[in-house]
C-alpha cells in the first residue's frame, strides 16, 4: 500500500534531515526569475510548488564542479602526494526531476567503464534521490523524445506523485530510498496518483534518437554544422547546465612549496579544450565544436555505452544565450532531413 | 578584535625599480629600521602592476597591499605612474563596490631619495594593519538566497513589433539585392540569424526577445568569412561600434549598420538607458519609437542603492553571487569588447587566474573581467543575461562606467572624437589616496 505525505508534512521531514546534520539539496529560488538546485539552509527555502525547471542540474552534488583530488608537497627531496581528507555527508536530494535522476546511472556508466572513480562513486553512494514526478512541461522539455517521460523513475531512489489535494503519494524504489524513508522497495505500486503521473503525456515527441544518430553518421563533413554554428558564442553554460556531461580538465593549484592537484568541468564548446600543446587544434572552429556536442550525445556514447547521453531535461536550450542548444538544433536537422 | 593578539600583519608591496625599490636601499643602507611586516616586489613600473597581482596578494592572506612608484613627473618610462593612478583611481571603485576593504590597499609615491618616507609609510601602514586586524575576505559567509539585492527586471512590454520587423526585413533584402552586403546579421525567431539571400530576409525577426548585442559577431572568424557585413543594432548596442572602432578591431566604412530605434525591451538597462536612438547608423528603423529621454532616477540608480549596505554586507552579496559561479565564461563571450584572441584566464604559463570555479578562482575572474572592461563596457548588458548562474554583473560594470564618467568625465561608446578613458592620461588626475 502506497504511503502518503503531506506537503507540510514532507517540509518537516526535510528539517528534520538537515537537523541531524545530512546535507540537502532542492530546488531554491535564488533571485527573481532564477531557480537553482542548491543546498538547503533551511525546510523553508524548498521550493516544490507549481512546475519549475531549476537552470542547473543535480549532477554537481555527485561531480562537483570543483574538486581537490589530493595533495602534493615539495621539498628537498622531491615530491610527496597526500590523500586530502575525503568525508562525504550523507546526501538527499530533495524535488529533483525525472530527467535529472535518470542522469546518475548514465553517468555511472562512464564514472566506472575503465577504472571505478571513486570520487564519483562515494558521492553516489551517498546520496539519496527523492524525485517529484512533473506535473508540466515547458517548449523547451523533450524528455519524450529521448525515452524517459514525466513520471519516469530511473536514477530516482523514491518517487512522489501529486495527489492534488497538498499531499503526495510516496514510493520507494529502491533500498536506499526505502530505507531514508522507512518504508518497503514498491516496485509497481499501487497508487492512484502515481497511476496517474504515469498516464501524464508529457511533452510531444519531437524526434527519433536513432534518426539522429543516422544523420550524423552521413554528415560529418556536411555545412550544416558551420552554418548553424554561426551563432554560438563558445560559452559552456550548455555543458555546465546539462545532466550528463561530464567532461573535467585537471590542474594544479599551489605554489613552489606545494599545493593540490584539483579536477574543474570543462567543455568541448571552448576552443581551448582540445588545443594541443604544439598549438594544433583538430577542432578549430565552432562548427566542429557544436558538431562534437551532438555526436557525443546522440553517436559516440551510444555506441560505447548503448545508451544516448542526454535526458531532455532542455537545459541547454534554456541557458544558451543566442537560442541553440539539443532541441534547436536536432529540430534543425529534422527540418532539413524531413525526418 | 579577538584573536588578533601576536598578529603580526602580512604586508605585500608591489615597488617601481626605480624609485621605491631605490628608496628601501636607501633606508636599508641608511640603517633606518622599518617592520619586517613588509615583502617587496620589485616590478620594472607601477604601470606594469596588474590589478590581478594585488588580488593574488589579497588571495594568499595579504592584509594589506601597497604600490609604490616614482613621483609624477619622475617616471622612468616618462608615463607609467601616470597610466597606473588612472587605473588605481577604476579599481579602487570597483573593489569598493564589491567589499573589499579599501583601507587596505595603499598607493604611495617614494623617490630613490626617499629612505626616511620609505620607512615611514611602511611603519604607518603596519600599525594601521595591525590595528584592523587580520584580513580574511575569503572567508566571508555568504548571503543567503532573498537577501540579495538582485535587480528585479520591469515586466516585457507589450508592443507591436510589426512595423519595424517589416521595415528591418526591407532594409535586409534591399542591402542584400543591392550587393552591398553579402550577410545580414540580425534577429532570428529564436536568436541571431545570419542572413545571405534576400529571399531570407523574411526570418528578420523584431520583438523583446532582441536582446543579444549581434557586434559580438562582427570580429568572428566565421562570420567575416561570409564576406562584407550589415548589422542589427539598438542603441545600447551601437555604442559597442564606436568602442571597437576606436580600438582599431572593425573598419566602420567596411560595415552596413541597421539601427533600430528601441524603446526599451522590458530589461533593467532599459530603464536606465538615454541612448534608445542610434546616433551613427546608416539607417534607422524607426516606426514607433519615441525619442530617447534621460532616465528618471539616474544612469547608476541601482548601483547607488546597492552602494547603500554597508561594506560588510557587499561582500556577503559577491561572496554569495559568485559562489554560483561556474567559470562557463559566458559572460566573455557574449561581450562585444572580449575580443582577446587568448583570454587573461586563458593563459596558464604562468596561470594568471585560477581556472578553477572555486571562491578565490572566481573573484579572480570576475575582478579582472570587470577592470578589463573599464572604460570600454558600453553597458549592453548581455554578460548579465548570459549568465546561467544569475550574477548581477551589471552592478560591476556600472561601478566602472560610474566611476569613468564621474572620475574623468568618460562614456564609453558616446562620442567617437574622445580618446579612451584607460590608455591616456592627464596631469590633473586626483590623487588625494595617494601618499
Amino acid at each position: 500500500m502506497s504511503q502518503r505525505i503531506s506537503k507540510d508534512d514532507l517540509r518537516k521531514r526535510t528539517g528534520a534531515w538537515i537537523a541531524n546534520g545530512k546535507t540537502v539539496a532542492g530546488p531554491v529560488q535564488v533571485k527573481p526569475g532564477l531557480v537553482l538546485y542548491a543546498q538547503l539552509q533551511s525546510p523553508e527555502v524548498l521550493l516544490v510548488d507549481g512546475w519549475i525547471r531549476p537552470g542547473n542540474s543535480i549532477k554537481e552534488f555527485v561531480f562537483p564542479r570543483h574538486e581537490a583530488l589530493y595533495g602534493y608537497a615539495i621539498d628537498g627531496a622531491g615530491i610527496t602526494l597526500h590523500d586530502l581528507p575525503a568525508e562525504i555527508p550523507e546526501q538527499i536530494i530533495i524535488g529533483a526531476h525525472p530527467c535529472d535522476a535518470a542522469a546518475l546511472p548514465i553517468l555511472d556508466k562512464l564514472f566506472n567503464w575503465d577504472y571505478p572513480d571513486d570520487f564519483f562513486n562515494r558521492r553516489r553512494e551517498a546520496t539519496t534521490v527523492i524525485t517529484i514526478a512533473c506535473a508540466g512541461h515547458d517548449e523547451q522539455c523533450f524528455c519524450t523524445s529521448v525515452g524517459l517521460g514525466p513520471a519516469a523513475e530511473r536514477g530516482s531512489d523514491v518517487m512522489l506523485a501529486d495527489c492534488g489535494d497538498g499531499s503526495y503519494e510516496v514510493r520507494c524504489l529502491t533500498e536506499k530510498g526505502a530505507v531514508l524513508w522507512g518504508g518497503t522497495v514498491e516496485p509497481a505500486g499501487d497508487g492512484a496518483a502515481q497511476a496517474a503521473a504515469k498516464s501524464v503525456a508529457g511533452p510531444e515527441r519531437r524526434f527519433e534518437p536513432s534518426d539522429v544518430a543516422e544523420f550524423a553518421k552521413e554528415h560529418f563533413e556536411d555545412p550544416f554544422w558551420r552554418e548553424h554554428a554561426l551563432a554560438c558564442v563558445g560559452c559552456g553554460a550548455c555543458a555546465y547546465t546539462c545532466p550528463v556531461c561530464h567532461c573535467f580538465d585537471i590542474v594544479d593549484e599551489g605554489n613552489s612549496h606545494g599545493g593540490v592537484r584539483a579536477r574543474n568541468w570543462d567543455a568541448c564548446q571552448f576552443a581551448m579544450f582540445t588545443l594541443h600543446a604544439s598549438g594544433h587544434n583538430p577542432r578549430p572552429a565552432q562548427g566542429a565544436r557544436q558538431r562534437q556536442r551532438i555526436y557525443h550525445k546522440f553517436l559516440m556514447y551510444p555506441e560505447k555505452f548503448g545508451e544516448i547521453l542526454c535526458t531532455g531535461c532542455g537545459n541547454c536550450a534554456r541557458n544558451c544565450p543566442v537560442g541553440l542548444g539539443v532541441l534547436p538544433v536536432i529540430s534543425e536537422i529534422c527540418h532539413a532531413e524531413s525526418i | 578584535m579577538s584573536g588578533t593578539i601576536g598578529f603580526e600583519p602580512k604586508i605585500v608591496a608591489f615597488v617601481c625599480n626605480w624609485c621605491t625599490y631605490l628608496g628601501a636601499d636607501l633606508a636599508g643602507t641608511a640603517r633606518l629600521e622599518y617592520p619586517a611586516n613588509v615583502r617587496i616586489i620589485r616590478l620594472p613600473c607601477t604601470g606594469r602592476i596588474d590589478t590581478n597581482l594585488v588580488v593574488k596578494a589579497l588571495e594568499i592572506g595579504a592584509d594589506a597591499v601597497l604600490v609604490s612608484g616614482c613621483h609624477p613627473g619622475d617616471c622612468h618610462y616618462s608615463a607609467g605612474n601616470y597610466h597606473a593612478r588612472r587605473r588605481w583611481m577604476l579599481f579602487r571603485d570597483l573593489l569598493e563596490v564589491v567589499g573589499f576593504d579599501t583601507r587596505r590597499l595603499h598607493f604611495t609615491w617614494i623617490s630613490a631619495a626617499e629612505g626616511r618616507k620609505f620607512q615611514q609609510v611602511i611603519m604607518e601602514i603596519t600599525e594601521q594593519t595591525r590595528a584592523l586586524g587580520p584580513y580574511r575576505p575569503y572567508e566571508t559567509e555568504p548571503a543567503q538566497p532573498g537577501a540579495s539585492a538582485g535587480t528585479i527586471h520591469p515586466p516585457a512590454l507589450a508592443r507591436d513589433f510589426a512595423g519595424v520587423r517589416q521595415e528591418l526585413r526591407a532594409a535586409a533584402r534591399r542591402l542584400l539585392e543591392e550587393g552591398k552586403v553579402k550577410v545580414v546579421i540580425g534577429y532570428g525567431a529564436s536568436g541571431p540569424v545570419f542572413i545571405t539571400r534576400p529571399e531570407d530576409s523574411e526570418h528578420l525577426e523584431w520583438n523583446e526577445g532582441c536582446l543579444a548585442n549581434l557586434t559580438v559577431y562582427l570580429k568572428r572568424p566565421e562570420v567575416r568569412a561570409l564576406g562584407a557585413a550589415a548589422v542589427v543594432v539598438k542603441g545600447c548596442d551601437e555604442r559597442a561600434l564606436v568602442v571597437l572602432e576606436k580600438e582599431s578591431q572593425i573598419r566602420r566604412e567596411e560595415l552596413q549598420v541597421i539601427g533600430v530605434a528601441c524603446e526599451g525591451l522590458g530589461q533593467a538597462k532599459c530603464a536606465a538607458c538615454d541612448t534608445h536612438v542610434p546616433r551613427f547608423a546608416d539607417q534607422i528603423i524607426s516606426s514607433t519609437a519615441a525619442q530617447g529621454e534621460a532616465p528618471a532616477d539616474g544612469r547608476y540608480a541601482d548601483l547607488e542603492r546597492f552602494l547603500e549596505k554597508p561594506r560588510e554586507e557587499r561582500l556577503a552579496y559577491w561572496t554569495a553571487e559568485f559562489d554560483r559561479c561556474l567559470k562557463c565564461y559566458a559572460c566573455r563571450q557574449v561581450c562585444p569588447m572580449c575580443y582577446c584572441e587568448k583570454c587573461l584566464a586563458d593563459k596558464n604559463r604562468p596561470q594568471a587566474i585560477d581556472s578553477s570555479p572555486h571562491r578565490k578562482g572566481n573573484f579572480a575572474w570576475h575582478l579582472s573581467r570587470a577592470i578589463h572592461l573599464a572604460g570600454r563596457c558600453v553597458g549592453c548588458d548581455e554578460c548579465t543575461r548570459a549568465c546561467p548562474a544569475g550574477i548581477d554583473l551589471r552592478l560591476l560594470n556600472l561601478a566602472l562606467a560610474r566611476a569613468a564618467e564621474t572620475q574623468f568625465g568618460y562614456r564609453a561608446g558616446m562620442d567617437p572624437a574622445v580618446e579612451p578613458v584607460v590608455g591616456v592620461y592627464s596631469l590633473q588626475d586626483k590623487e588625494e589616496f595617494i601618499q
